[in-house]
């Protein structure tokens, strides 16, 4: 076996697969989110059924696309709840673990490197994850029923799943290696969950893109915004942008713009923004400002081009390698800091 | 096989090891005796490459500990004081699983398996999972790990500690094997009788700094032997006292149990010269014998006192 092939493959992969699908914990995990995903899917369904009338008819009632579109909603969205409490779980114990057993020396005195024992941590918890999420296919799969979703949106919604579970996965091995106690590296990691699912949203909306109102194009949300899953999956379910998300017309293009267009009208509003109208002829489902309607991409920056959830797999995946390589860093016994090594040498006896 | 010179490890202002140096040549087995918090474990990781030192240098078979660690982890055999095991494995998977880590081919894995458990004595327990395992035999299964690579050393911190007069003469006998196959062993521990009879060296370490060190014999010789002597005298027990008690050699005289213990300084010629004074004033002495104190005496007498 060649040294990558070593390093990608080695014992600890094996060692763990067999250690955690031996234990109550596995299958009981996997029962759990097959049950409470499927459940999920079984209550909405059954609200929209139950709240509109005509269901399946051509007037009046919800029609099936719209349904399969807020079913897959709802089941991507809650699937990356469950895999931000589960993925957490299955890392942050890693290598605080092996310290806590005090298995961590008899790992540091075997010849496989750093990089390797974290990897071998990540590849089993993240198969466990990838097993969670085959298995939640089948229920996903009772969207094609009623339509509206296509086959390369659930590939897209899937692929940014998976990786958001293994940013997670890899953020919970950086505490677990940081921290000696598991108790700590758990708090951290479900802590570092939270701002990535809930903060970056929130960052979008504390510091939205401002643009000009005048512009034929709105802008995306700040990138920060877009590294959580939660925006680009409903950009992906719905296939437009969410409303005005974390985007601002300035106030002073806003009033520029009702001068100019004459028969518009702005108004200022108390939080400081500004409501304006307009005859034009300007549609976009967004404001109703005169401007065009958001696109899904981003216009600038290094990620220009790049769909939403394109550019949250980019940035989950730089969060990622920084994490990995925070790990091997952290994870050797003696680290070859070069400031450490200064001070050693300094106490060297003359 | 194993040079240490000058090692010294400080935690803030505290010193753990301050200066400590000894060899082991090859094939030998050397004990490493002092009492808690006297630097033996640190020193044991510092050997294994698990530690960094403050300063001084150590070597494993001409690997440097500090520079050359991948080498120095071919080399060793390191079994802590905690025993290290996973839950959910067997103990057939559980040496399987490091002699894996070690890099033993695929195919040679289950005969290594095979054979460590077969030297430890734990054949019949091959399918049973670590965890359920007594104390003793978690022992004998990290030992059987440590030698997974077959290395030429083997670095054994408390190996004995909390096992029973059994399982530690199982141990003992385990390790003398081992020393047969040509492993070079150092090993720390308590329990001093079994070292003497195991080790063929010894250091004795107190509060970070190694008190002597060199054979089991030697180290004996030089602490105890020929500083103590069990005199019997018939009937005049307090009239020899009152005679040694003056005399310039001797350092301290005691009763015991029907027995004079008088120590004192000086050599053979010493010892023969008070045995003539007390002949000499008429006291009749039945026996007069040096007292060899072991390595329990050796170790009180090192670490109560700085050695010069």
């Amino acid at each position: 076996m060649n040294p990558i092939a070593r390093t990608l493959w080695n014992p600890i992969v094996a060692k763990e697969y067999r250690s955690r699908m031996r234990t109550w914990r596995s299958p009981l995990t996997i029962t759990i989110h097959v049950i409470v995903l499927g459940g999920i899917g079984w209550a909405v369904f059954s609200a929209i059924a139950n709240s509109v009338a005509g269901f399946g008819s051509s007037g009046g009632g919800v029609s099936p696309s719209s349904m399969g579109i807020l079913l897959f909603t709802f089941l991507i969205l809650f699937q990356i709840v469950l895999l931000a409490f589960i993925t957490p779980a299955l890392t942050s114990g890693a290598i605080s673990g092996e310290r806590e057993r005090q298995t961590i020396d008899l790992l540091f005195v075997t010849p496989l490197a750093p990089f390797s024992i974290i990897w071998g941590k990540l590849l089993a918890s993240m198969s466990f994850v990838v097993l969670l999420l085959v298995l939640s296919v089948p229920i996903f799969s009772l969207v094609f029923l009623f339509g509206g979703i296509e086959l390369d949106q659930v590939v897209a919604a899937f692929a940014l799943t998976a990786v958001t579970a293994m940013t997670l996965g890899f953020v919970g091995v950086a505490f677990s290696t940081f921290f000696k106690r598991t108790l700590a590296a758990t708090v951290a990691s479900y802590g570092a969950a939270f701002v990535i699912l809930v903060g970056s949203p929130g960052f979008g909306l504390l510091f939205p893109t401002e643009y000009d109102a005048r512009s034929a194009v709105v802008p995306a949300p700040p990138a920060l915004a877009l590294i959580s899953p939660v925006v680009p999956l409903l950009v992906i379910a719905s296939g437009q942008p969410v409303s005005t998300y974390g985007t601002r017309a300035s106030v002073d293009s806003q009033l520029q713009l009702s001068k100019g267009a004459g028969n518009g009208a702005c108004v200022g509003l108390p939080n400081g923004g500004v409501s304006c109208s307009s005859n034009g002829g300007f549609s976009g489902y967004s404001s109703g400002t005169g401007t065009a309607s958001p696109g899904t991409t981003l216009h600038t920056g290094f990620l220009a081009g790049l769909q939403y959830w394109q550019a949250s797999i980019v940035m989950q995946l730089m969060i990622c390698v920084v994490a990995l390589a925070l790990s091997a860093l952290l994870l050797p016994p003696i680290r070859r800091f070069g400031w450490r090594r200064n001070r050693a040498a300094a106490a060297q006896p003359a | 096989m194993i040079a240490v010179e000058g090692l010294t490890k400080a935690y803030g202002s505290r010193l753990a090891l301050d200066h400590v140096s000894f060899e082991v040549p090859e094939r030998e087995i050397f004990g490493f005796v002092g009492p808690n918090g006297a630097g033996k474990t640190t020193t044991l990781r510092i050997l294994a490459a698990l530690l960094e030192p403050t300063g001084g240098r150590a070597f494993i078979d001409g690997a440097d500990v500090t520079r050359e660690r991948e080498k120095v982890h071919t080399r060793i055999g390191y079994m802590p004081d905690f025993f290290g095991v996973y839950d959910q494995l067997s103990v057939g998977e559980y040496l399987d699983f490091y002699a894996a880590c070690y890099r033993q081919p695929k195919q040679r894995r289950q005969k290594i398996v095979d054979d460590l458990l077969a030297l430890v004595g734990m054949t019949e327990r091959k399918g049973q999972l670590v965890d359920t395992l007594s104390r003793g035999l978690k022992q004998r299964v990290c030992l059987a790990r440590a030698l997974v690579h077959d290395p030429a050393v083997l670095l054994l911190d408390e190996p004995a500690s909390g096992l029973d007069p059994r399982a530690r003469v199982e141990m003992r006998e385990i390790l003398k094997e081992l020393q047969r196959m040509g492993k070079t062993i150092v090993i720390s521990s308590h329990i001093l009788p079994e070292l003497t009879e195991l080790c063929t060296m010894v250091g004795i370490i107190d509060h970070g700094r190694m008190r002597a060190t060199g054979s089991v014999r030697d180290v004996i010789a030089r602490l105890t032997s020929g500083r103590r002597l069990r005199i019997t005298v018939i009937a005049e027990k307090d009239a020899a006292i009152e005679i040694l008690e003056p005399l310039p050699a001797v350092k301290h005289v005691q009763a015991v149990n029907g027995t004079i213990e008088a120590e004192y300084e000086g050599d053979e010629v010493t010892a023969s010269e008070i045995l003539a004074t007390l002949t000499g004033a008429g006291i009749r002495v039945s026996s007069f014998t040096p007292i060899d104190g072991g390595l329990e005496d050796a170790f009180l007498r090192a670490t109560s006192e700085e050695v010069g």
